[in-house]
């Protein structure tokens, strides 16, 4: 039984007046629609960024080989089916592009934030929902202008998705001219949107917790949330006055970044690492949040050391402030500094390594239930843990010297990335979208597509370690005009074609997102049987949440197997026990 | 001055958890702020560090800028921040009004609407001094990208390029228009929601000692881009 | 008089600080010209003026003094970021 406290009825819940379809569904101010029209774009993108790594593998595999179905493209492009140099850079540019921008990263933040911070916390909605959804609609004109690259003249831009200057600024160098300066604006675009978005959810967990939800007592979700909106609004601005800079260097006329004038190429590397380092760190905290929630349900089991969790969060983010240079080893920058990134950066494998061990933590002697979600979720552990211990090979600079810019470090980014954030996502997907939808993801397509994804794509990825170290540089468009590489050329063709057979496994999933939004099996109010507030709604969730009343919160997120809890295995926070005294919500100045 | 009534409006969110202690208008404002400080420091950083590379690109202090009118021009800007903080005072006593009569004193005693409006028009000077002084300067030959070819500043350079920076004075312009476009850009958007608010709720007289939320909302971002131009005028012009 | 925070306060003179903010610009305009003083000091003094001045403003104005701790750290946080990038950087060219 659920007792909720008496709210003032506060203006916007009500206008409960009928809504027109383009105001509930398409100009919606309502969190949950939001995080919805988030899901659908960014599921979009994620495909978009999947089909140019097709492509890429292609190129990689079957070098000079004419690609199937290049006919359609123009020959610009490719010439007589075989992907060109000066496409094949953008594919490359432009992979990385989207899917760090405009898939991953609204994935983790873009939805879930928006979906699951007012449920988790209690909340109506968020602290300003008409924000919310220009936050939304600028992310996806975005997307629109960054997908424009490809159709103007000279092609989408190519200089990597780090986009170094001078070779960003230059048109004559670079050979792109339009697309060059969209992505610019684009990302411009997106800084708004992300510090829009992450300005709410800051706002609405400090603000909006229910009575009861004290800090100490929020899912790990929501604090890897706020630790990433934190992030998230502090580093976007820098890369934004960035892009402006480098806008100016293109259009304008300046030279911030051209050595030749005055300026410093190592500036830009400077500002965006600064902006990209806290960047990975919003692709990964709230995959690791949402993971714990997943592992700590899915074991049955409180998470192990919940506190240290939290600490590990904010530890991963503050010292990923300090950290940036790591990606500069190679630069030529003064070496005394790199040994100062080298030192700061092997320090923050240290909370990282915390969380591993309390997620083993949590499923040891547990009650593990290996459902989609818990099965996707120990995954993630797994191959993020891979990806971490790479990640300690680079930190280290003598070592960086040799692997830096080799597929050693593409490994990396894709077991962090796919490994880590994607398989994080293939849990929560499905976790969530009962709440979301009202229907369950198909179990078995589910678990097929789990250990199908799984071994395609450590088939995929984990040769590129040994190819890496072997001296295969990244980004480079024919392996084989080095004699010291063709040896290792087999590996390349091996790693395509489980590349191929990794993107046709998506279809699984595709189908089964898609399929069962229809004809999905109608999910039970709490078909997880999980501790969070989300679950004492319907499914789907309903307009306004709990309004007008606000939720009472007795307990953490983690009672699991809990002895008051009697019979069952779980103890909502909501539930109130005979022992539990109500909250007493904030008391206005002045005390009454 | 009596003391205001604290109403709902103007409080942390209820019922909730203890939060800020602030509404989450408020709360949100200083967000955003915090995340604007990163977006100067990414302009104003870049200038301290190119500054730094290549110290002889950049003029003397007031060899090309026009010292003295920015002066006149950053106390402008300093007076609308008093104005606008007396407009916060004002309404936070609950004084609508434009001006009344105070018995016992010579001046009339200012309302919200008189104190915004006067921030209003100083903050669009502000402006306009910034545009005039924009033209003037590219009139002179001193552009983003550098002394323009033949003009007057060129020649200057040409002739003293201790005191009005060496070879390619490219970075003087390119750092000087990027800080300050900028910041002239968040304070034309000040500006103009000053304007929408004045006219959508002050005119109607729809802000009261019980919820004033919008002044003091507008109020920290206005105080805000004064506090980023004391820097500005500071590092650009004077040094 | 009180204000929408938790604490009441006296309200603070403006137009004391207005005056303190006039004075403080006279002097630094006045410092920059005087070409006697050696580029070093003549920065470090500016700067502490700027800063002053920048703290006047926050703490006054925008009724920092007056928060509680919670809200002033949001401002706070930025700023040793923006101090680490720059130092950072800048040693680059001394190197």
């Amino acid at each position: 039984m659920t007792s909720v406290a008496h709210a003032k009825p506060e203006a916007h819940d009500a206008h409960h007046a009928p809504m027109s379809f383009w105001q509930k569904y398409i100009f919606s101010t309502d969190h949950k629609i939001i995080g919805i029209q988030f899901l659908f774009v960014s599921l979009f993108f994620l495909l978009v960024g999947g089909l140019l790594a097709m492509q890429i593998r292609w190129q990689l595999g079957f070098p000079g080989k004419p690609m199937p179905g290049g006919g359609i493209l123009p020959e610009s492009m490719v010439s007589g089916g075989v992907i060109l140099p000066e496409y094949y850079i953008q594919l490359v540019t432009m992979h990385g592009t989207f899917m760090v921008f405009f898939a991953i990263m609204p994935l983790l933040v873009g939805v879930y934030a928006n979906f699951l911070i007012p449920l988790k916390v209690g909340a109506h909605d968020m602290a300003f929902p008409r924000i919310n959804m220009w936050s939304f609609w600028l992310a996806l004109l975005a997307g629109l202008i960054m997908l424009a690259g490809f159709f103007v003249p000279d092609g989408a831009p190519r200089a990597g998705w780090t986009m170094y200057a001078p070779l960003s600024a230059r048109p004559d160098l670079s050979g792109a001219t339009y697309s060059q300066q969209l992505w610019s604006v684009s990302i411009v675009v997106l800084g708004l949107s992300s510090v829009m978005g992450s300005v709410n959810y800051i706002t609405t967990i400090i603000n909006h917790r229910a009575p009861g939800m004290h800090f100490f007592r929020m899912p790990l979700s929501v604090w890897a949330l706020f630790i990433t909106a934190i992030l998230a609004v502090l580093a976007l601005p820098v890369l934004q006055g960035a892009a402006i800079m480098l806008l100016f260097d293109q259009t304008i006329g300046t030279h911030f970044f051209d050595p030749v004038a005055g300026g410093q190429a190592l500036l830009w590397q400077h500002l965006f690492w600064f902006f990209g380092h806290p960047e990975v760190y919003i692709l990964i905290l709230p995959a690791m949040g949402m993971v714990s929630d997943i592992i700590a349900n899915g074991s049955r089991k409180p998470i192990f050391g919940y506190h240290s969790m939290v600490f590990a969060i904010i530890g991963i983010a503050f010292l990923g402030w300090i950290v940036w240079g790591h990606h500069m080893f190679m630069s030529g920058m003064n070496p005394t500094l790199g040994s100062t990134f080298m030192v700061s950066t092997l320090l923050i494998a240290v909370p990282s390594a915390v969380k591993v061990f309390n997620w083993l933590g949590t499923m040891w002697r547990g009650n593990l239930h290996l459902h989609v979600p818990m099965l996707n979720a120990i995954g993630f552990v797994s191959m993020f843990t891979i990806g971490g211990l790479s990640g300690i090979f680079m930190a280290a600079t003598p070592v960086d010297i040799p692997i830096h810019d080799t597929q050693f470090i593409v490994a990396h980014i894709h077991y962090v990335l796919f490994g880590g954030s994607l398989f994080a996502l293939f849990a929560a997907i499905p976790f969530w979208y009962p709440k979301m939808f009202g229907r369950m993801m198909d179990e078995r397509i589910g678990k097929i597509h789990f250990w199908l994804t799984f071994i395609t794509y450590n088939l995929t990825f984990f040769p590129m370690h040994i190819i890496g170290m072997g001296g295969q540089m990244r980004r480079i468009y024919d392996p084989t005009i080095y004699d010291f590489l063709k040896p290792q050329q087999p590996i390349n063709e091996f790693i395509s074609y489980s590349a191929f057979a990794l993107f046709a496994v998506q279809f699984l999933f595709m189908f089964n997102f898609l399929w069962s939004l229809k004809k999905g099996k109608v999910a039970p109010q709490n078909p997880w049987n999980d501790n969070g507030l989300e679950w004492s709604l319907p499914n789907p969730a309903p307009h306004g949440n709990w309004a007008p009343k606000t939720p009472n919160v007795y307990r953490g997120p983690y009672e699991f197997s809990a002895p008051e809890a009697g019979d069952a295995d779980f103890l909502p926070q909501t539930k109130k026990l005979p022992t539990d005294r109500d909250p007493v919500p904030a008391t206005l100045p002045g005390g009454h | 001055m009596q003391s205001t009534a604290i109403t709902d409006t103007m409080r942390p969110p209820f019922p909730a958890e203890p939060g800020a202690g602030v509404y989450s208008n408020k709360l949100g404002m200083w967000v955003f702020l915090a995340s604007d400080v990163m977006f100067f420091t990414a302009l104003i950083g870049s200038y301290i560090v190119l500054r730094f590379g290549m110290p002889s690109a950049w003029a003397a202090p007031g060899a090309v800028l026009n010292v003295p009118l920015t002066g006149i021009n950053t106390f402008l800007l300093i007076c609308s921040s008093v104005s606008m903080v007396k407009a916060y005072a004002a309404i936070a006593d609950g004084k609508k009004y434009f001006l009344r009569k105070v018995p016992g004193k010579t001046l009339q005693d200012g309302g919200l609407k008189f104190w915004l409006l006067i921030t209003i028009i100083c903050g669009a000077g502000f402006v306009g001094v910034q545009v005039f002084e924009y033209i003037k300067l590219v009139g002179h030959g001193f552009t983003p990208t550098g002394y323009r070819e033949g003009s007057v500043l060129a020649e200057h350079a040409l002739a003293d390029p201790v005191k009005y920076g060496a070879g390619v004075a490219g970075m003087y312009g390119s750092t000087f228009f990027t800080m300050t476009g900028f910041h002239g850009f968040h304070v034309t958007c000040g500006v103009i929601s000053m304007l929408y608010l004045y006219f959508t709720k002050v005119l109607p007289e729809k802000y009261s000692a019980q919820d004033y939320r919008g002044i003091e909302v507008i109020g920290l971002y206005w105080h805000f881009v004064d506090l980023v131009w004391i820097i500005l005028f500071t590092i650009v012009y004077l040094i | 008089m009180t204000t929408p925070t938790q604490t009441t306060h006296v309200r603070p003179n403006y137009m004391l600080i207005w005056l303190y903010l006039f004075v403080m610009t006279v002097i630094e305009i006045a410092a920059a010209f005087l070409s006697h003083i050696p580029k070093h000091w003549l920065i470090l003094i500016l700067l502490f003026f700027a800063i002053w001045k920048a703290l006047l403003v926050a703490m006054y104005f925008m009724h920092l003094k007056f928060e509680r701790w919670r809200l002033r750290l949001i401002f706070i946080v930025p700023l040793p970021l923006a101090i680490i990038l720059v130092t950072t950087v800048i040693m680059e060219k001394i190197f």
